[in-house]
């Protein structure tokens, strides 16, 4: 008779607790590597008074306490006028923009147009949005001068780079169902885009103009720094003259504008690509 | 034989009418924009007149000036410097406080509601309109530039970080906390790990951002090349502005395709 003895049981628990090796890390390690090396390199050899870096703070907090302890705000007529024209800066930028890079889009998407137009427009669009739209105002200047509709005009043409790369997506990216339908049915490819594409793309791309709407507010202000006019260059003028009680108002300003405008135009946007809520639908 | 049921047509829809009513008010609102007294005075007029003048900037824009490139070294570095630099910084400085900002990783409604209030106005104020208060404050160079991106980037990646943590499953922050770990042992050891994908392709995409960012921000005197584009374009030297635009596609093109082939490494 052999009797059966009961290992303990602490020891099987023991025993059965393995550790598995930790996973091979040489390419972790050597990303982190790198990406330490380039840090420090840049650094090490950026052109900067690291010792001015520790009254920084205290400065700042200077700064901060003249901009925002007692914002002027007498000037506040002016700068609301000047946040109006920025907007409408941003607006018409925006309709030029989509009514230009509407067709282009649909040129651009796969089946409505030979390759190399295709290719073409892409490339176009690439480029368009790798330049920096002040850059873009620049150019534009030796037309329409230092006025508004540079800043539109330039805003029009940096739209156009997003947008049409947006539309091609959203086109490309549409249920081919309706479109077979449309053309089995005899339609011709403007009814095809009509009634097989826009039905399905269309919430994309108002949701895609609004989005860009916001941008441009934020960039029409950045424009008004090469004196186009607007927000930006009220800012630029009563940094430049060190009014910092004025700078603060208008910091002030921008960031309430911007703010109320991206809350209106997120909650359009919400609406037109998830539909009526449950409560609307129920009346 | 089957007779055909007369063929009845659904109603139509209503509220049929809403989408002409959006379109009304964009149509009044882009006139009002457009109008001369209260718009920006949109005219052809002007364009008409002056096309010559852009044609010829144009013409000027197309034959870049090659011996200009040596100049262009040193404030091209400086840009991609600062780039490397606010990126590093904006990301050390986001990393914590995206946990503080998402509800998995900390409870307290009110630190989290004043933080991401906080940031929305950080947000809402684009880079270079800091760049032009901090030139103000801490005078010309590649520091205002390097604070502006900053806080710029700060804004972007907690925003984008904190929002892919709460979409994270709760269910391992929920064991961590059954097992006894404080909130700050939960967040290091589970949520950070969680979050660390999202987190490095953000910081890939700020760093992209800022490399554009950076190019212009030399033009309220921040560093970088915006400074040599001011420069020449006062000087109305297109060719060489030609060449600067250039050397910002090529950048930016590089950067964009390394980061997109380390981004797919991680995915």
């Amino acid at each position: 008779m052999t009797t059966l003895t009961p290992t303990p049981p602490a020891t099987l628990g023991r025993s059965a607790l393995v550790v598995p090796a930790k996973p091979s890390s040489w390419r972790r390690l050597t990303a982190t590597i790198v990406v330490t090396v380039i840090v420090i390199v840049a650094f090490w050899s950026v052109d900067i008074n690291w010792a001015r870096l520790g009254s920084l703070p205290g400065e700042i907090v200077r700064y901060l306490w003249l901009m925002f302890a007692n914002p002027n705000w007498d000037k506040i007529g002016e700068a609301l006028l000047q946040t109006w024209r920025s907007v409408e800066m941003a607006w018409v930028g925006t309709v030029i923009g989509l009514v230009i890079s509407l067709p282009l889009s649909f040129l651009a998407a796969r089946g409505f147009a030979p390759a190399p137009a295709r290719g073409a427009l892409r490339l176009l669009f690439s480029v368009i949005r790798a330049v920096p739209e002040i850059i873009i105002a620049i150019a534009i200047l030796s037309v329409t001068g230092l006025t508004p509709l540079t800043g539109a005009l330039a805003l029009a043409v940096n739209s156009v780079g997003t947008l049409g790369k947006w539309g091609y997506e959203a086109i490309e990216g549409v249920d081919p169902g309706p479109i077979e339908a449309v053309r089995a049915a005899g339609g011709s490819t403007p009814e095809v885009i009509r009634w097989g594409v826009w039905p399905q793309a269309m919430p994309d791309f108002v949701s895609f103009w609004l989005y860009r709407f916001e941008i441009n507010v934020r960039a029409s202000a950045i424009l008004g720094l090469i004196g186009v006019g607007g927000i930006g260059d009220m800012l630029t003028s009563y940094t430049q003259y060190r009014e910092w009680s004025t700078v603060g108002m208008l910091l002030l300003v921008v960031v309430v504008v911007t703010m109320s405008i991206d809350a209106v135009s997120g909650a359009l946007r919400r609406r037109i690509t998830e539909g009526a809520s449950v409560r609307e639908l129920d009346r | 034989m089957s007779t055909l049921a007369p063929l009845v047509l659904p109603p139509k829809p209503r509220g049929r009418w809403k989408p002409w009513l959006g379109l009304a008010i964009v149509l009044l609102i882009t006139a009002v924009t457009l109008s001369p007294q209260w718009g920006i005075a949109f005219s052809f007029d002007a364009i008409a007149r002056n096309w010559q003048n852009g044609a010829d900037k144009v013409l000027a824009l197309l034959q870049p000036d090659w011996t200009f490139f040596p100049r262009t070294i040193p404030p091209l570095v400086e840009t991609l410097q600062m780039a490397v630099i606010a990126t590093f910084v904006g990301a050390v400085v986001s990393l914590p406080l995206s946990l503080w900002a998402a509800r998995l990783t900390n409870p307290n409604r009110y630190t989290r509601g004043a933080l991401k209030t906080l940031l929305n106005a950080v947000r809402s104020i684009p880079d270079l309109l800091y760049a032009s208060v901090l030139v103000a404050m801490v005078g010309v160079g590649a520091l205002p530039g390097i604070i502006a991106l900053v806080l710029f980037n700060v804004g972007i990646i907690v925003k984008m970080v904190s929002e892919s943590i709460e979409v994270n499953d709760a269910g391992p922050l929920e064991a961590g906390r059954a097992a006894g770990g404080t909130q700050l042992q939960i967040n290091r050891a589970i949520a950070l790990t969680d979050a660390w994908p999202a987190f490095v392709n953000q910081t890939l995409y700020v760093l992209e951002l800022n490399v554009r960012a950076s190019t212009v921000l030399g033009l309220v005197g921040a560093g970088g090349l915006g400074l040599l584009i001011d420069a020449v374009r006062t000087f109305y030297r297109y060719d060489q502005l030609s060449l600067i635009i250039l050397e910002i596609l090529v950048v930016v093109v590089v950067i964009d395709a390394v980061s997109a082939a380390i981004r797919r490494r991680l995915v």
